[in-house]
């Protein structure tokens, strides 16, 4: 009897483990404080606060307009190029505020790179457009540059469909392989953080499934943040999920659980399709 | 603010009307087997207790009947996984109608044993050992049936947990009915085959009652969202209380 007892409490254990992922455990690359958005005299964020954890990915869901690619533009610092834009608030990367005076723009947008919905390769040769931002560095070692190159393509899973065509234009390959040769060339000049726009909405289910395998495999070396009206790809892809609507972040936790017992009805409303 | 407010019943204000009616159908179509169960296993029970071996047959042939609608939910919720990618609470419910028809269906099983070993019964002459603790058990296992049905039906997770409760007493009672019809082959030898054939009908609803409380779990989940299978009674009181 005391062993079926035993049994049970180690079974239970078991259980509990296996939702284990917590934020209490997580290292945090990211921290917005209080931040709010304006375009013009709209406020489009309203005051959101939240942490990023490293190596993590995690996603933003939540419907048109709610503030998600806001919110996405704001960690590198996109929405400085809007004119009528103005942010209050923090975020917080390496205990500074990126939103301080000082801080060098271009060199933030090296460690926070950014993949739109659209693929955006350079027209120039597959290899010339890995190799850009690191001859926007200054990078002259051509040993060097093949060896990033190579490394940035491998790691978004490229190289062996290019690597007898690395001089062709990179305008020749499909809307997927697009898609990833941004990816690599984004990750060329080592970023700590990548933030993905609906980085597979403009893909063949295939191409999808390949970005979001990629994306899978990224996340040991790079916090990930992805924004995706995909529901599932968010519940497939990420660890953490924020929900946002209406310019608040509503939800933000552990996918899992997310996805299976949301805490709150608005959450539960807008993943089950019962909103509008 | 867009989210319906008014949307008590849980599960009828998706946006798309044919989800929620393919909800509401396979939810349907579980209580009618339910039903059947309930019917089955009365049927069983009745037959055993007034020696009615035509009953026992007849209670057999549901069987087949339960066994398809097994089939055909188990059929449909894989169909709507597959269309609808179901999350949060419908999945759960998708989840826990999966897990309960095998429940049911095992359920009928069992009460289709308690038929054979009527008319095995029937066919050694008519002797009425442990009639008496048959129809106690019975009894507190038909309304486990009955109340788990109507728990599932409500998502009320208070009477969940009182069927989940009920399955203490059920072991209590099979524990000692046991006794005493061992005493009695001892007593008397020749009772022996008759006492082994309610043995196994005291087996098979002391079975019933744990699918029971396997389907009381399964609407703890559906409506809580809480694992509670493996756990005591106690730390299952606890999460009932937590989602109240």
């Amino acid at each position: 009897m005391s062993q079926v007892k035993k049994a049970n409490v180690d079974l239970s254990s078991i259980i509990k483990n296996q939702q284990n992922l917590k934020f209490a455990d997580e290292q945090i690359m990211l921290h917005t404080q209080d931040l709010k958005v304006f375009y013009g005299e709209k406020e489009a964020l309203h005051g959101v606060t939240m942490d990023i954890p490293r190596n993590r990915v995690t996603a933003f869901i939540g419907p048109s307009g709610c503030g998600k690619s806001t919110l996405l533009r704001c960690f590198n610092r996109m929405n400085d190029l809007v004119d009528s834009c103005s942010i209050t608030g923090q975020i917080i990367l390496d205990n500074q505020n990126i939103y301080e005076k000082n801080v060098e723009v271009a060199e933030l947008r090296r460690r926070v790179g950014m993949v739109f919905q659209k693929p955006n390769p350079f027209p120039k040769s597959i290899y010339e457009n890995v190799a850009y931002g690191l001859r926007i560095q200054g990078v002259k070692k051509k040993r060097l540059i093949d060896e990033v190159v190579e490394w940035a393509l491998k790691s978004a899973a490229l190289w062996d469909e290019v690597k007898d065509r690395l001089h062709e234009s990179a305008l020749g390959l499909s809307g997927g392989q697009q898609q990833r040769l941004v990816i690599a060339r984004t990750i060329a000049v080592k970023p700590e953080v990548l933030l993905l726009d609906e980085p597979a909405s403009a893909l063949d289910p295939i191409s999808t499934l390949k970005i979001e395998e990629l994306i899978h495999e990224l996340k040991k070396d790079f916090t990930i943040i992805i924004v995706t009206h995909n529901m599932q790809q968010a519940a497939r892809v990420s660890d953490y999920t924020a929900f946002m609507y209406m310019g608040d972040l509503i939800e933000f936790g552990v996918t899992d659980t997310l996805f299976t017992n949301p805490e709150k009805k608005q959450t539960e409303d807008y993943i089950t399709g019962r909103f509008g | 603010m867009t989210t319906n407010e008014s949307n008590t019943e849980g599960f009828t204000s998706h946006i798309s009307k044919q989800f929620n009616e393919e909800l509401e159908h396979i939810r349907t179509e579980l209580l009618a087997m339910g039903g059947i169960v309930e019917r089955q296993v009365h049927q069983s029970v009745e037959a055993l207790l007034t020696g009615d071996v035509q009953l026992a047959e007849d209670a057999l042939t549901i069987d087949l009947q339960t066994n398809a609608m097994e089939l055909k939910i188990d059929e449909r919720c894989t169909s709507i996984i597959a269309r609808r990618q179901p999350a949060a609470s419908d999945l759960r419910l998708i989840v826990s109608i999966s897990k309960a028809v095998v429940d049911l269906e095992r359920m009928g099983d069992e009460a289709s044993r308690i038929c054979r070993q009527t008319i095995e019964l029937g066919n050694q002459g008519s002797s009425q050992h442990g009639f008496q603790e048959v129809r106690h058990i019975a009894n507190l296992v038909r309304s486990m049936v009955k109340e788990v049905l109507t728990a599932f039906a409500r998502g009320d997770i208070e009477q969940a947990f009182k069927v989940a409760k009920s399955d203490r007493a059920v072991d209590q009672e099979y524990r000692s009915a046991m006794r005493t019809l061992v005493s009695l082959m001892m007593e008397d030898p020749r009772s022996i085959s008759s006492c082994l054939n309610v043995i196994w009908v005291l087996r098979s609803l002391e079975r019933i009652g744990d699918h029971s409380r396997n389907m009381a779990e399964h609407i703890i989940y559906l409506v809580s969202g809480q694992n509670v299978r493996h756990q005591s009674i106690t730390d299952m009181k606890a999460t009932v209380d937590k989602s109240i």
